[in-house]
Formats: C-alpha cells, structure tokens, sequence
C-alpha cells in the first residue's frame, strides 16, 4: 500500500474511533429523564403549582415493574421525569397523589414532616405534622430534599384496597392519598431530591433499581 | 502457503524446519469467526439463563435476570474463545485425535489469530493495552468534563459514576498488564535465551481472554452499568443494575487471564532458561516479571473467587455478602483488598524492572546493587500480602488491629526503597544519555517520590482517618502507577519499538511527547493533592464551590494530557506504518541478550542454537567484561575452543562469535541481515 493510502487508512480509523467515542457519548452517557420547566412564564413573587404522583408500577419500558414518581407538566401532560426546573427564592405549592401502598419505616423519624410551611401538610385535607407508620397503612414514600431541609413522608393506601393503579400515570378513580405542602426554594443551584423509604421491591433491603436511578424515586430540582 | 513445522525440544542441536500447509486464512479461525462465536455464545446463553430463572420471584419482582446477564456473558467469552481457536487442541484431545503441530502463519493476518508465537502474543498485548489504556482514558476526560463546575452537570449523577466505575475498573485490568502482557510476553524468552514461553497456548489464550474482559466490562454500560466504583463494595454490590454482573464476570473473565499468564511466566523462566543463565545473571526486568508473577497466581484466585461469590449473591441468592441474611459484606472488602493490594505491586514491580532494565545502558555504568533490588521486589512481593487492611481503617475494623497494618505497611517501604535505590545508585556520578527512554526513566523516578512519599502518609492512621476516601488518595495512586508504571511503560516502548517492530519512532515527537505528558501529569494531579486536603471527597460530582479554581485548572490539565498521547500515537502510526524508518541495529548499544538478534527478523522459534549465556548484561564500562552469551550454542563454543565463546568484548580470533557489544559508531549501521 502507497504511504498516501496507509496515511489515509490512519486517518480513517482515526475518525471512526473518535466519531464512535462521541457517539457513545451523546447517545448514551448524556441520557437523562427530561427537565420538566416551571419556570417559563413564570412571575417573581408568585407561586409555582407542582402536581406529582406516585405509583407502585411505572407499568412501561423495561422497568415496568418499578415504583416511580410522575410530574404534571405545565403543559397539564403527566410527564415521566423526576428533574424539575423551579425557580429560585419562590413559594412551591406541592401536591402528592400517592398511588402506592405503605408501610412500617425502619426509621420512625422519616415520619416527621420537616422544611415545610409550619412543618405540617395536609393528608386527604387533614392537617398533620408527623406520620406514625406503626398504625394503619403505613408509609410507602418521602419526599425528601436533604439540602432545603425537605422531608415530606407520603401516607400509602391499604393493601387490600380496591381499585388499585397498575400502571402510570393513574387517574383519580383509583384508590389514592392527597399530600399537600409548601416549601420554599432558595439560591439556584441543583438540589438532589429523594425518596428515602427502601421501596425497590425485589431489590436487597428494598435498596437498589429504582431507588438509584433518576426518573423513578430520585431527581434533581434544578433551581435557575 | 508453506509454513515450517516444529521440531522443539532439540537443546542445543541446530533447528530443521520442514514445510507443511496451512489451511487459507479466510478458512480458518481468526477474530472474525471469534466475533461470530461470541454472539452465538451470548444468544444462547441469555436463552439457557432466561429457561432457568424467568419463573423465579426476584425476577418476576424486579424484572432483572441476573442468570440470563451472567450466562451470557459467560457463554459469549467462551464463543469467543472457542471461535478464535482457542480450544481446537483441547477438543482435539478430547475426541481421541492428536492435533498437528503447525507453525504460526507468518503473514499480517497472524495480528488477528490464536498464535501461540510470543512475540506475536506480545504484540497483540501492546495494541490491546494501548487500546484499552485510549478507552480508559475518555472517561477519564469525560469526569474532569463533570468536574469544571461544581453546580452545572454534564452528565446525570448516576451515570457520573458509572462512569468513574468504568474508568477505575478498566484501567486496573488495564495496568495489571500493561508490561506483564506485552513485555513480558514479548521479552522473556529472549532475556532469557528460550526458543517460546514454557505454555504458547496457554499463553494465546491469556490475551485473547484478556480482551474478552475488556469486553465485558464495556458491556456494562448498555446493561445500566454499575456505580459502586472499581471496588465493587458489597451490598451496593448486591443491589445494583445488571452492569454489576458485567464487572464481576469482566474481574473473572480478566483474572483467568492474569493467572495464567502469570503461571506461564514462572514456569518458563525456572525452566526455560538457557544454559549458563544463573539466578544470578537473570536480567533485573526478568526478576520483576517473576515476582509480579508469583502475584498475580496467589493473589488473583482470591479475587476470582471473591467475585463468583458475588455473581451467587446475585443469581443463586445465596448471601455470602449479605449481612442481614447470615453473610457479611466485610467478606467481600477482605477478599477484595487481599487481592487489590498485590495488585498494586502487581503494577508497580514491573515499572521499576523496566527502569532498572534501561538505566545502565544509558548511564553506561553497571547496575547498582543488582541483588538488593532483586530481593526489594520479593520482599515487596511478599509483603504485600500482610497489608491489605490499610484500605480498611476507617471502615469499622477493630481498632487494635489498625497499628498492626499500619505497622506493615510502612515496612513495605523499606524493599520498595531498596527498589528505589539500586535506580539512585546506578545514576550516581553517571554520564547519563538523555535519550527519550531516559527521560521517561527519570521522570518515573521523580513521580514516584512523591507519590511514595504521599503513600507513608496514607499509611499512618490518624493521617489516613482525616484523607481516607479524598482527594488525596486519588492524587497519590495516580502518582504512584501513571507516575510510576505509565512512565516507565512509555520509556519502554520508546526503548523496545526498533526491537519489536524494526523502527525507530521519530525522536523530536517524542520528546514533544515526553515533556508534554510529564508538565501536564503533574499539573493535573498535584493540585488534586490540595483539593484532597481542603476536603473533598471522591466520586462525588457535585462539590464545594470554592474548589473550583483548582478542579478546573485539573480539568484543563487532564485535557491537555490527553491530548499528549495523541502525539505518541501519531508518532507511533506515522513511524511504523505511515512512513517507516528502519532501525539500526542495536540502537541503544545494550548489552542485554534481546538486542543481540534483532527480534522483528527472528525466526518464531527465535534461536536457530540455544544461546550459551556467560555473564549478566549489566559490564558496561567494563574492559574485560565477558560478552553475555554465545548465540552459536555449545557445539559453536566447543570448536571454538578453550576460549573461542568466552573472548572479552570485540576480542577476534577463529571463532569470535557474534559481536555483543559493538563500538558506538559501528552501532549506527543499518542490519545487513535480509528479512
């Protein structure tokens, strides 16, 4: 082979590698859930509506069996995403309907409702300040905001109880809890948010599978 | 195509080839119909896995079949190997027929072929290191690419650490063979006077296994990766994505490798060493290569085993490392460190022999203290056993055990100083050469001592309670094995190219190479240093803006390093393949028995008469000194009389023998040998 054509066939294998390792990246490393954006149109001073659910089966995809939160967007579409843009030093109204089942929490003191207007919310219009999951249905998730002080744990609907959301996203006549709370943002920046009750079923300990991974029962408020 | 076929086991009688035929290549075994076997192994072990666990609860519940994950893997490293040949002489055996010994196919397609020629098998090894240490390295440039801002991400947090995972996991495989694999394979028989490695398949099968790891462990990104970091820890282990399996069967798929490769070694050089090569004359790279290989067979089968145990976790829902169910996740930290920390001797032991190998010829003096550093890298080896638990002080072990470790661990520093002295020793009041391989030597030195320095810090407890899991730590095993192992890696490849391939690469790009690797290493990984001390921790993407200054200006260096390689992998394509310059022979005027025939023209079976090796490689500046071998073989050495083999150096007479030292300016001339 003529140096030309070797120089040529180095030049080629050159660009194939590095145009592979850019599409490796771009068609895989980068993948994340959507940003769901409210702060579009927003005002200052105003503040911004947040409508989540969650259910105990995302019912789609590859993970179907996966418990996951779902976000209302602006648009009024339930959107599959757990990284919402919100903007900065602004009232959120929250509003949680809780599809899933509960139970007791190893650790009683995710119960507490805490980062919240008045550290309390509303469950099913009923306002509490601490959950005790030893009674009742239990809790089946948080809402927790480690770096705001946000921890918000989520009343679950009876296991035996009827009409129950198989899939997402769940309407209103299935059985649900109502959860509603307020926080405030502060300065923007991104702020991991989680839940923290083991709920991967199947997983060790419950830990594991949707528990790690964005889009399922963890996510980002990116607060511009 | 004629081919000639073996007649080994001659001693030191002459070689007599006859000719045979070999199958065309497109008919035969190569990558292509490995690549179609891995395929076919993966489909059918993904259907056997699916056959077996699709009806079991934890998979209905999760919807994740491990069993399916890991049989596949497992059946498409087989299908790999079974269609690259690997296994033609077993399956023979098994079936009653006695396979044909054939000679290696001498043509370009042997690259891509089960050859059980070494120096071939050193050759894959160098690209496949090379290749991986590339892919290793774009993920190195996409972490420093998250880490230019604490607050805006690049890329999603779990997939950050994957990331991480991958880059941590494949460059450990990676620097486990970097000069094990290509170098020892390529170089031992010829130090040592040996026609092939003691198991030629043994040894084939070693590499193409070895990027069958390589494989796996990239598999693992597609399969949701896994973000536990290269350590693997249990029970984030036991509860992560089905990219964890590719990482565990990826460690034992790799591991057999190394075992192998590294049960080869120390049988061929205890038994395959020519007449007249004494312990004592061994070179000082073959002495490393046989410590580092005495570690890699003790300690890889911990690692091996540790990582089934892991894969029954995840399949077979057996809890070895499960607390809550009668295991222990400390289980798989010991076993782990017990293998992970001879893997770093496993590293740096073969940096300091090729240093070691390279430092007299271009100081021209005698190596310092040879047998002092022969017995630091034993001494290191043997040592590193009894440390392990360094890696655990904070981790909740018992307190009382913690100075015990500290205490061995600071030990291993004075062998590891020996090591590092002979090197010390060897330069004083040297005229030393500044060729590019030499300034890689020197630089390796250089990092290491502060990477070495930085590791007695590590060591002590109280310091270690206050860095363990910084920064720091990071900065200090970058040190120690880029710094280290890397360097003289680079050195070595720079010193060995005219031997391996009978070129010299262009000397004004590798020094471009040189300085720009050495400026850009250390600004790249001495701030991390600061960035350790001032707190923060590893794998974390998010940080403290008032770290930002710092991490960017490392960022910024990582790219610039990077780019560094780049510039030796043009000087490399461009100077092999592109536009070739033959080497002289001997360019560097060794003494070593490797530069005495010029490798890339040898005969696969390397010496046509077994060498007769009469001193160590190591008389430079000596007047008297024997030449280090007779390459006519005993029968030459007898008519050549009382004294004809053992004449001092350009001594002439009846029968001189071949020339072993050559005056600098004869050196320079072009091999007049045809190819």
């Amino acid at each position: 082979m003529p140096k030309a054509g070797r120089l040529a066939l180095a030049v080629f294998i050159f660009a194939l590698a590095f145009g592979l390792g850019v599409w490796g990246v771009a068609a895989y490393l980068r993948i994340q859930p959507p940003n769901v954006n409210f702060t579009s149109g927003h005002r200052r001073g105003q503040p911004v509506d947040l409508t989540v659910q969650t259910v105990g089966s995302y019912g789609h995809g590859v993970h179907a069996d996966w418990v996951s939160y779902l976000v209302k967007g602006p648009n009024g579409h339930w959107v599959h995403s757990t990284q919402w843009e919100l903007p900065a030093h602004t009232r959120i109204n929250v509003t949680v309907y809780q599809y899933d089942t509960g139970s007791p929490l190893r650790n009683q003191v995710w119960g507490l409702i805490r980062g919240t207007g008045g550290h309390s919310a509303l469950l099913n219009g009923r306002r509490v300040r601490l959950l005790n999951s030893n009674v009742g249905n239990g809790v089946a998730h948080t809402f927790s905001v480690p770096a705001l002080g946000v921890s918000v744990p989520l009343w679950g609907i009876a296991g035996n109880a009827p009409h129950q959301c198989a899939a997402a996203p769940c309407s209103l006549r299935f059985t649900h809890n109502v959860i509603k709370f307020s926080f405030y943002t502060t300065h923007p920046g991104q702020f991991r948010w989680q839940c923290f009750v083991p709920c991967a079923a199947g997983y060790l300990n419950g830990n594991g599978g949707p528990m790690d991974t964005l889009g399922y029962m963890a996510g980002f408020l990116k607060v511009i | 195509m004629t081919a000639t076929t073996m007649e080994l086991g001659a001693g030191t009688t002459g070689y007599r080839p006859t000719a045979t035929r070999l199958a065309h290549p497109w008919f035969s075994l190569n990558v292509i119909t490995a690549f179609l076997g891995a395929a076919a192994g993966y489909g059918i072990g993904h259907w056997i896995g699916n056959y077996i666990a699709s009806n079991y609860a934890v998979v209905q519940s999760t919807g994740q079949n491990n069993v399916a994950v890991v049989l596949a893997l497992f059946f498409g490293v087989l299908g790999f190997i079974v269609g690259i040949g690997g296994l033609n002489y077993p399956i023979l055996k098994m079936f009653g027929y006695q396979p044909e010994e054939r000679a290696p196919v001498e043509d370009w397609t042997k690259y891509f072929r089960f050859s059980t020629d070494h120096k071939v098998v050193g050759k894959q090894y160098l690209v496949g290191v090379i290749g991986m240490f590339f892919i290793g390295g774009l993920f190195a440039m996409a972490i420093r690419t998250e880490l230019t801002n604490p607050t805006t991400h690049f890329f999603a947090p779990d997939i950050y650490l994957q990331i991480v995972s991958e880059h941590g996991t494949i460059m450990m495989m990676m620097a486990t063979s970097l000069v094990v694999g290509p170098l020892g394979n390529f170089l031992i028989p010829l130090m040592i006077g040996s026609r092939r490695m003691a198991f030629p398949r043994l040894e084939a099968i070693s590499f193409w296994i070895f990027l069958c790891g390589l494989m796996v462990i990239l598999t693992a990104l597609p399969l949701g990766g896994f973000d536990t970091g290269w350590t693997g820890y249990a029970p984030l282990q036991t509860e992560a994505a089905p990219g964890m399996d590719a990482y565990l069967v990826g460690f034992g798929t790799i591991g057999t490798g190394m075992i192998l490769n590294g049960f080869n070694q120390i049988v061929t050089i205890v038994n395959y060493r020519a007449p007249g090569m004494r312990w004592s004359r061994l070179p000082i790279f073959v002495w490393s290569m046989l410590a580092t290989s005495f570690l890699l067979t003790l300690a890889t089968p911990v690692l091996f085993v540790a990582g089934w145990f892991g894969v029954l976790d995840r399949t077979a829902q057996t809890a070895f490392y499960v607390n809550t169910h009668g295991g222990s996740s400390y289980l798989w930290e010991n076993l782990f460190w017990f293998f992970g920390h001879p893997e770093v001797y496993i590293m740096a032991i073969p940096g300091f022999g090729l240093v070691g190998e390279m430092l007299p010829v271009f100081t021209r003096k005698p190596l310092f203290a040879y047998r002092v550093g022969a017995a630091g890298m034993f001494g290191v080896a043997l040592l590193s056993f009894f440390v392990w638990q360094h890696h655990l002080f904070v981790s909740g072990i018992n307190p009382d055990m913690r100075p015990v470790f500290m205490l061995t661990t600071e030990l291993i520093s004075i062998p590891t100083g020996f090591i590092y002295l002979i090197g010390m020793g060897t330069l004083w009041r040297a005229k030393i050469r500044f060729t590019v391989p030499m300034m890689f030597c020197l630089a390796m030195y250089f990092n290491f001592l502060i990477g070495g320095i930085t590791g007695v810090y590590n060591s002590d407890v109280p310091v270690d309670v206050t860095i363990h899991g910084s920064f720091f730590v990071m900065a200090h095993f970058h040190y120690t094995i880029m710094g280290g192992l890397l360097f003289a890696f680079f050195g070595a490849v720079y010193y060995y190219t005219p031997l391996l391939t009978g070129k010299m690469l262009n000397n004004t790009l590798a020094k471009i190479h040189f300085w720009w690797m050495f400026i850009a290493f250390n600004f790249t990984f001495f701030p991390l240093f600061i960035v350790g001390f001032l707190g923060m921790p590893r794998r974390v993407f998010e940080y403290a803006p008032r770290l930002q200054v710092l991490n960017d200006w490392a960022s910024a260096s990582a790219y610039m390093l990077g780019m560094s390689f780049l510039v030796f992998a043009v000087n490399f394509v461009w100077s092999v393949w592109v536009d070739p310059k033959p080497a002289p022979a001997n360019p560097w005027q060794s003494l070593g028995l490797e530069w005495q025939l010029p490798a890339y023209k040898m005969p696969w079976y390397n010496f046509e008469r077994l060498p007769i090796i009469l001193s160590d490689p190591y008389h430079y500046g000596e007047r008297e000194a024997l030449p280090v071998a007779h390459l006519q073989g005993v029968l030459a050495l007898a008519g050549a009389g009382a004294g004809g083999g053992l004449a001092p150096v350009g001594a002439v007479g009846p029968d001189p023998g071949p020339e072993i030292s050559p005056p600098r300016g004869e050196a320079e001339r072009e091999d007049p040998r045809p190819e």
